[in-house]
């Protein structure tokens, strides 16, 4: 798993890209706990080079969202697609994160 | 095992590390079932048994890591999934439904295996077996026995 921040005029961007599943999580919590610190105005999660997710990736993400949410800021999910996708629609995250 | 069908078999230590290794020979398993490309179904098969692996590494052996077979076998028209393992066996039917409304952050891993897969057994015991089944042309009805 390979993530990227970007800062911008509006908010954060978070790119993950390959596999967000129960290794990759523990990489990418302390950067999702360093955004939630910042309390941003607004966090993206670009998922398009996303290949796979499990439920610890959803869980982190998840997280990551009330967290946002819970300050006030707002959360955007883009680019999801295949099996993330799949995994969003059964948990009904497509409806959350507008997908 | 079928006739006419292929089987997989994988045997190692139940390492997170090993997942990749998992979840590669899945789907390229489940890219045999069938004609033609089916990617929803390989990415379901490919989701139910990461979660099952990981059930597995994390729960079945939560302290050291023990011995886990993984049987995939490559039927015409179907994949079962079976995996065997040594560790802290679990009651199918006791694991709830995750209320999803709520957004829960964790116990979602139970809900994917039988959401995405036709037919889930788990058997306790010595080893413990869970069992998935899916089918190209997937049933409505999903049954989960123990």
């Amino acid at each position: 798993m390979k993530y990227t921040l970007i800062d911008g005029e509006n908010g954060v961007t978070v790119r993950i890209e390959g596999q967000l599943d129960a290794i990759s999580t523990a990489d990418i919590r302390p950067l999702f706990d360093q955004i939630t610190e910042r309390r941003p105005r607004l966090v993206t999660l670009d998922l398009s080079a996303l290949r796979l997710i499990d439920s610890s990736g959803v869980g982190a993400i998840v997280s990551l969202f009330k967290r946002v949410r819970a300050d006030n800021g707002d959360f955007q999910v883009r680019g999801a697609s295949g099996q993330p996708l799949a995994i969003f629609k059964l948990l009904r995250l497509d409806r959350v994160f507008s997908l | 095992m079928q006739r006419g069908s292929t089987l997989i078999l994988l045997r190692f230590q139940s390492d997170l590390r090993y997942r990749n290794l998992v979840l590669r020979a899945t789907q390229a398993a489940a890219k045999l079932v069938g004609q033609g490309d089916h990617p929803v179904f390989d990415d379901e098969v490919v989701a139910a048994c990461s979660e099952a692996f990981n059930n597995i590494a994390v729960h079945a052996y939560p302290e050291t890591p023990g011995e886990v077979e993984i049987q995939i076998e490559v039927h015409e028209d179907a994949v079962t999934i079976r995996m065997l393992d040594h560790g802290r066996s679990y009651e199918l039917e006791e694991q709830p439904d995750p209320d999803l409304e709520s957004l829960p952050e964790s116990g979602l891993g139970i809900f994917i295996i039988k959401s995405f897969m036709d037919q889930v057994v788990y058997r306790p015991g010595a080893p413990n077996l869970l069992e998935m089944t899916k089918r190209i042309v997937s049933r409505p009805e999903q049954a989960a026995t123990v």
